[in-house]
């Protein structure tokens, strides 16, 4: 049954011995790596093993373990597999090598990472403003920036209207019927 | 130099003349904004026939009379859409499409939209839901009909005379400010 | 000198019918287009209410003094040319102008516009309107051809190039241009399709295309004059082939007629077809239109 993926898990552990490789389901198999082993397994999976396809890459903010977390999928095309690798930095001094020469496409990922979380990639050279204009201030996807108090703060919010609070009495008193009694409980807004 | 759109004219049946012309025929400036957008194809063609009432669509903001705001708007936006207004001829009239517009919508907590539209252009008309449907629309356009029969439609006098109220609000939100000047 | 009342008047109706006629008959368009696609449309009023609304509009932004004088070339090219057509036959009020040779003017007229056009629109200095100009004057190249060619075959064939004379050679129903020489028919009629600006050959002024080309900087009382010399310049156009080809008219109804079954070929293609690059239009038009302009002159020779 999952023939294909054990057997690559097994050839993955042979040449890595410090990762951990789990199948997690039919087609997809999830390695997880030291931050500098990242490189080198990335060129060993697309050259030796035919994983030529880069689909995705994205970052995912620890804030407990004060870590970022780097994610990279991979896809095969012949055996139709998909591997995803992790990998950790540290949240303070976040820095990584970019792999702008293994697929072009890493360059677009990594400037939207580097907007968006603040990661600096070296090698890269086009890394700086991208979707957002003009920002100024930490960057918008870490957990500890409060979006909610920006934007109370910097856009005008408008106010509530005070005879339509509750939805479900609004809609009933529009339409001249009443609530009916199962619903009673959630129409008291906390 | 202002001109003088205040000017009340003596004579009562040319200003009738004008408005009935007016309302009739609105020409809509082919820009969405938003994801609001997506409800303006079927509206304008075969089944919600909007053409029946004289709305069509107009390619560049000179020759057009109505600007849509359909749904929300970044700041990136809200620059490129102060000066598309700017550049309209008066009368013109501006309808927001959809909650986004009215109270922030789905995007109220977002870092990048901004929550009320009244703050930063005048609305003439609101039309809500998310998207509103075509039938919804066209009594939207209906009501922005009724409201220049009667001359209650001045969006364009208002931002003149409030300009400066308008201008600081909008260089709160938008930091690098390098427009050209108010084109009249 | 006597003062001709009769022939004074006729001056000064001809444009306010022209003006009323092409009007009604932009909105009898947009009404025809509906109907195909399956829709009611807009009332047949409707572009009298469009040019009184843009009448109206309190601001007029504009570049500079040429680009004002823009739409006043082109209402004065259409003008002009309304005068040198005779609207309806043998009638001393609506007969207007005519000399020697007033067809080979005509000709150039009805460019000169266009030519005005171009020159208000390059002080706007928006990149859109350049490249809508150069595209129209291009296909203008495309379907000139076949037209003169038309023209110079019938103005052999009756040894005249006095349009009144020719309007006078068909007093039979018989002798109608479009039965004596069917070729010079064919190719008018090709070359109509790229003078009137429906599809297949609107790329000069489509909304998608181009932000609507020339016309783009244009807003309020100059659009409204340009909307009036378009439709004045229409009317010209098909009461010109009216008079060429199918014997003119002799009173107001016969007129509308005959002008309306000329515009409906134009209008008919245009509502289904899709639209022509610039190089695939003037390659259209030199291809079968100029073998068929080719084939009237050497028939007439021969």
């Amino acid at each position: 049954m999952l023939e294909k993926e054990n057997k690559l898990a097994e050839q993955i552990k042979k040449t890595f011995h410090s990762a951990e490789v789990k199948v997690m389901r039919e087609k997809r198999i999830s390695v997880q790596l030291r931050s500098n082993l990242i490189p080198p397994f990335l060129s060993y999976a697309k050259e030796l093993l035919d994983f030529k396809h880069l689909a995705h890459m994205s970052c995912v903010d620890w804030l407990e373990d004060n870590e970022f977390e780097l994610v990279f999928i991979l896809w095969n095309y012949d055996e139709q597999i998909q591997i995803i690798s992790k990998t950790r930095i540290p949240r303070d001094k976040a820095e990584f090598v970019s792999l702008k020469k293994f697929w072009i496409q890493a360059e677009t990922y990594e400037r939207e990472i580097h907007e968006m979380y603040g990661v600096d990639f070296e090698g890269n050279n086009r890394l700086g403003e991208f979707i957002l204009e003009d920002w100024e201030g930490m960057p918008p996807m870490r957990r500890d920036f409060d979006t909610r108090k920006y934007s109370r703060e910097t856009y005008f919010q408008r106010p509530g209207r005070e005879d339509a609070k509750d939805v479900r009495e609004t809609i009933t008193k529009h339409s001249g019927e009443e609530v009916p009694d199962f619903a009673k409980n959630y129409t008291i807004r906390q | 130099m202002t001109p003088n759109i205040n000017e009340k004219d003596k004579l009562r049946i040319r200003e009738i003349v004008q408005n009935f012309a007016r309302k009739h025929s609105l020409w809509v400036l082919a820009y969405g904004t938003g994801c609001g957008a997506i409800e303006i194809p079927p509206t304008m063609t075969s089944r919600y026939d909007a053409e029946r009432f004289g709305i069509t669509g107009s390619a560049t903001p000179r020759q057009a009379d109505v600007l849509l705001i359909t749904g929300y708007l970044s700041t990136k936006t809200l620059k490129r859409v102060i000066r598309t207004y700017e550049q309209m001829q008066a009368p013109k009239y501006v309808i927001g499409f959809g909650s986004c517009t009215i109270n922030g919508g789905m995007y109220w907590d977002s870092y990048n939209t901004i929550n009320a539209l009244d703050r930063y252009i005048p609305v003439d008309v609101y039309i809500n839901g998310c998207m509103p449907r075509p039938e919804a629309v066209i009594e939207g356009f209906i009501k922005l009909q009724n409201l220049i029969a009667e001359g209650k439609a001045n969006g364009a006098e208002k931002y003149m005379e409030n300009l400066e109220w308008y201008r600081e609000n909008q260089k709160k939100i938008i930091h690098n400010w390098q427009m050209p000047d108010f084109n009249w | 000198m006597d003062i001709n009342w009769i022939k004074i008047a006729g001056f000064v109706l001809t444009p306010v019918i022209a003006f009323v006629v092409g009007v009604t008959y932009g909105g009898l368009v947009r009404n025809i287009t509906a109907r195909i696609q399956n829709r009611f449309g807009p009332p047949v009023w409707q572009n009298f209410l469009d040019i009184t609304k843009l009448y109206s509009k309190s601001t007029a932004i504009h570049h500079g003094w040429m680009q004002r004088l823009g739409p006043a070339f082109a209402l004065t090219a259409s003008v002009t040319s309304l005068f040198f057509i005779p609207v309806l036959r043998d009638s001393e009020m609506f007969s207007l102008l005519s000399f020697d040779g007033d067809l080979i003017f005509l000709l150039y007229m009805m460019v000169f516009g266009s030519l005005g056009m171009a020159l208000g629109v390059g002080q706007t200095g928006n990149p859109n309107s350049a490249i809508g100009v150069s595209r129209g004057l291009s296909q203008m190249v495309g379907y000139e051809i076949p037209f003169v060619l038309a023209l110079v075959a019938i103005m052999v064939q009756y040894q005249t190039t006095n349009l009144n004379e020719i309007l006078a050679a068909q007093s039979q129903f018989t002798d109608w241009i479009i039965f004596q020489n069917p070729f010079a028919f064919a190719a008018g009629m090709l070359a109509l399709l790229g003078m009137m600006g429906y599809a297949p050959f609107d790329v000069v002024t489509a909304p998608a295309e181009l932000a609507s080309g020339p016309p783009s900087e244009f807003g309020g009382k100059y659009l409204a004059v340009m909307m009036t010399s378009r439709s004045i310049f229409a009317f010209a156009k098909l009461v010109l082939f009216t008079d060429l080809f199918l014997g003119g008219a002799d009173n107001f109804i016969t007129l509308v007629i005959k002008t309306f079954a000329i515009y409906m070929f134009p209008v008919l293609t245009g509502i289904v077809n899709p639209r022509f690059r610039t190089e695939h239009s003037i390659q259209f038009f030199w291809k079968w239109p100029t073998v068929l302009g080719i084939l009237a002159i050497i028939i007439v020779v021969w």
